[in-house]
């Protein structure tokens, strides 16, 4: 095999052309936080390296649709923004919790959605948010909710040559109470043991919306689909919060490895949810 | 190969990289800049810290080819011996350095915080630092100094 390529898009459309000729022979370059790791180590030695970090995707507005957020857009960024303090606080706490100050600088929510780590922060928090992915292509674009985005561990359903152009985050996000923890071994530059998001709306008393999402804890950041079935409409008392938390916590899949075991993980998953629910709602 | 362009405390540089390369090595093994530390090449360590166009980075995740045309600053670019920069100055007298491997990057992280906040708290500069290990000599004597630097570069 020769020697890496690299192509520097400087726009959307040369990002997307530049995949479309190279096809399955091209890794995306943003921030590098992931991806040089790999690199460093001899794990993936790139045929052709496209770089997309500079190609007009680092933004973050509000739209019809909602709050909507460039993939290239730097942790960092997305932490200080005030539209997303006001409209995505949960985003922007979980998002601060990311890396380190140099970690926050470099990295990209894009590249951590695309990286498809089971232990993504910002999966935890978009999954809770209900937020979607405009994926784009060279002759197509569409749009997937952040729940069928991901697939296994690094895996997604991003064909080839589509890339993600922006996160988009609904209007109501901005209605939600939420709480978020995550669990590891060192404050920074960690990845997470186990991480939990709740979201939750109410009304009059009543759980009006409720999306429970966590990390680490199965192939893909998980978003538990008993959480809103068990607590939509009901008034929820600690005894509601104990069973959602033991529900949940059998929908885990998680693994042993260096950092934790499953049975760890599903204990502390368990605890996780227990803690934020009563939270956000006791 | 590909040319790289880029300024490094202050002086221009033009040099041939490989696509894969990382900023670290380019300023180590192309440049000879050597404060920058190789530790684990994975992002964790913080040893590699610089700023990369007014940014704290860790060069080792840093592709070269993405620092075209880019401002480089290592620790050789904040002072020398007899005209040290208050920092280096505040490490030195606070013994906050034991093997100093750590040192360039703590230092780096230090100055990228006391650019956006001269005025930290002790919160802020374990906050700031908390990218960056130290295996020795412990914390309290590095975080004194970043302190003590505040202090005398606000007079």
């Amino acid at each position: 095999m020769g020697e890496t390529e690299f192509y520097k898009a400087n726009s959307v459309k040369e990002a997307c052309d530049l995949l479309a000729q190279f096809g399955e022979r091209a890794t995306l370059l943003a921030g590098g936080t992931d991806l040089m790791v790999l690199v460093n180590r001899r794990q993936l030695i790139p045929e052709v390296l496209v770089y997309i970090g500079e190609c007009g995707l680092n933004y973050i507005r509000e739209e019809e649709t909602g709050l909507v957020i460039g993939a290239a857009t730097p942790h960092v960024e997305i932490v200080r923004s005030e539209l997303v303090q006001k409209k995505a606080p949960l985003l922007a706490k979980v998002i601060s919790t990311i890396g380190s100050p140099a970690i926050q600088n470099q990295g990209t929510i894009g590249g951590n959605l695309g990286n498809a780590s089971p232990a993504a922060d910002s999966a935890v928090a978009l999954l809770a948010l209900g937020a979607s992915l405009k994926l784009v292509a060279a002759g197509w674009e569409r749009t997937v909710p952040a729940a069928d985005f991901f697939v296994g561990p690094g895996k997604t359903v991003l064909k080839p040559g589509e890339i993600i152009q922006e996160i988009i985050i609904p209007e109501e996000a901005a209605e939600y109470k939420w709480a978020f923890r995550k669990i590891g071994k060192r404050r920074a530059d960690v990845c997470p043991t186990v991480s939990a998001a709740v979201a939750v709306k109410t009304e009059n008393g009543r759980c009006k919306a409720a999306r429970i999402a966590l990390g680490s804890v199965a192939p893909t950041p998980l978003l538990s689909k008993k959480a809103p079935e068990m607590l939509v409409g009901k008034t929820v008392d600690a005894a509601l919060i104990a069973d959602v938390a033991k529900a949940v916590a059998e929908e885990t899949d998680p693994i042993d490895d260096v950092r934790a075991t499953a049975w760890y993980r599903r204990r502390a998953s368990e605890a996780l949810v227990k803690e934020l629910l009563s939270q956000v709602i006791g | 190969m590909y040319t790289l362009e880029l300024k490094v405390n202050g002086q221009p540089y033009k040099v041939e990289v490989k696509a894969t390369a990382n900023l670290l090595e380019v300023l180590r093994d192309k440049l000879g800049i050597t404060s920058p530390k190789v530790g684990c090449e994975t992002g964790d360590c913080g040893t590699c810290s610089v700023i990369l166009n007014g940014k704290l980075v860790k060069s080792c995740l840093v592709n070269a080819l993405t620092a075209q045309g880019a401002e480089v600053l290592t620790l050789e670019g904040l002072g020398r011996p007899g005209a040290l920069h208050p920092l280096q100055q505040a490490f030195h007298e606070h013994y906050a350095a034991q093997c100093g491997f750590c040192t360039p990057g703590m230092i780096m992280a230090a100055k990228a915080l006391l650019d956006e906040n001269p005025q930290p708290t002790k919160e802020d500069v374990k906050h700031y630092l908390s990218g960056n290990l130290c295996r020795c000599t412990g914390y309290v004597k590095i975080v004194d100094a970043v302190m003590a630097a505040a202090e005398e570069m606000r007079r």
